[in-house]
């Protein structure tokens, strides 16, 4: 997981603040937001790997905020969080290009396998 | 005498021969028929694949048009001082109602694009049963509410494959969620895995509606579909058995009317363009 940088998109602040520093503690560069605008703005700025996305927030949801990311950086892997396991929105990410679903509350250890699969297709992809 | 005896004798076993053979010519014309099946079913697929994604990728670009000119208006009518109150809210709603309908016809035209995507999948080692679990908890929630059940019967010793896992999710995820709708409340759904040494087989079985022996053909076929309008696009199917066939694999289905439908996926273990 060398120089992977993430991205996590959650509109609950002490979630974000919470997961930020327990990524930071197994040395992975990480950068939080809270809303779908605040993540496109940081795409603008910095290279990012994965992007750990929330589903549900208000204004512009997780579903519209993946297709935003995966029209102008189709590289970049966004895996969905989810707390209430919709599966109509677990179809449309899907659909829209969503690498990977992972239902809250989840366990670190899931969590950081699955970042290190998103991680490897996104280098599979640049190979490509 | 003995000539008799040979000849009979030869005659018998020519016989025996006879229906042996005529055996193995029905069983391969069988091979055959459903081979040819596959072939026909894979062409049409691809056929409508490329028509359907041309179409699609040509709407986009209108759509998106009358979507900015939508947000326009919008925006125009915000910030001028337009004398008839009662007229300006029903032009927003007007306008608003075109916008909810180019969403809903970029979600079919999004969903046409992925089901004829041209990139080659990207292969990873894959654990499919820790997959397929995944799609199981996200449905699980809803299928609760419905009363129905998640049986799983995962083999402990099943290979890691080397497959596209997000493609797989979402044909695990859209066979879910199909067995769940077939059975609308009360019931079970069983989903085993099971591999031999080439390949694994990925079962979803539930206790629903079923098939009819009329609608089976068709199944597969894009914008075929039982609900009503505006429901479904009937193109859930079609991009499940494009994804599979792209994936090295195939997918079968058993069903009887009012007896359930097992949806049987095989993959290769080892991938090969």
């Amino acid at each position: 997981m060398e120089n992977m940088k993430v991205l996590v998109v959650d509109d609950e602040g002490d979630f974000i603040e919470l997961f930020v520093k327990r990524l930071k503690k197994r040395q992975i560069d990480i950068i939080g937001v809270e809303s779908g605008y605040r993540a496109l703005d940081i795409l603008k700025k910095e290279k990012i790997d994965v992007v750990l996305l929330d589903v549900k927030m208000p204004g512009m949801d997780g579903i519209d905020t993946l297709r935003e990311i995966k029209t102008k950086y189709p590289l970049i892997e966004v895996i969905m969080i989810t707390g209430h396991g919709s599966v109509e929105s677990g179809l449309q990410g899907m659909i829209h290009g969503a690498y990977d679903y992972v239902l809250k509350p989840f366990d670190l250890e899931v969590l950081l396998n699955k970042l290190k699969k998103a991680f490897e297709r996104k280098r599979l992809k640049e190979k490509a | 005498m003995i000539i008799n005896v040979i000849l009979s004798l030869i005659s018998a076993n020519l016989l025996i021969f006879i229906i042996f053979l005529s055996k193995k010519i029905q069983k391969i014309k069988n091979e055959k028929c459903v081979l040819d099946q596959q072939l026909v079913q894979s062409q049409k697929l691809a056929a409508i694949g490329q028509l359907s994604s041309g179409i699609a990728h040509e709407i986009n670009n209108p759509l998106a048009i009358i979507n900015q000119e939508a947000e326009i208006s919008l925006h125009l009518l915000d910030s001028t001082n337009l004398k008839f109150e009662e007229q300006n809210k029903e032009l927003k709603d007007s306008l608003s109602q075109i916008k909810i309908q180019i969403k809903r016809c970029r979600e079919i035209t999004h969903r046409l694009l992925s089901f004829a995507r041209k990139n080659d999948p990207i292969i990873q080692q894959t654990d499919v049963n820790a997959l397929i679990e995944d799609m199981a908890l996200l449905v699980e929630k809803e299928a609760k509410l419905k009363s129905i059940v998640l049986i799983r019967k995962y083999s402990p010793e099943l290979p890691l494959i080397n497959t596209d896992p997000p493609l797989l999710r979402q044909v695990i995820l859209n066979l879910l969620n199909n067995a769940m709708q077939a059975i609308e409340k009360e019931g079970e759904i069983f989903i085993t895995t099971s591999f031999n040494p080439s390949k694994i087989e990925i079962s979803i079985k539930d206790t629903g509606s079923g098939i009819s022996k009329r609608n089976l053909d068709k199944i597969f076929d894009p914008f075929f579909t039982t609900k009503p309008p505006g429901k479904g696009t009937g193109l859930g199917l079609s991009i499940c058995i494009a994804i599979i066939n792209k994936l090295g694999g195939n997918i079968n289905v058993e069903s009887k009317e009012g007896q359930g439908s097992n949806f049987i996926i095989n993959l290769p273990i080892f991938y090969t363009f």
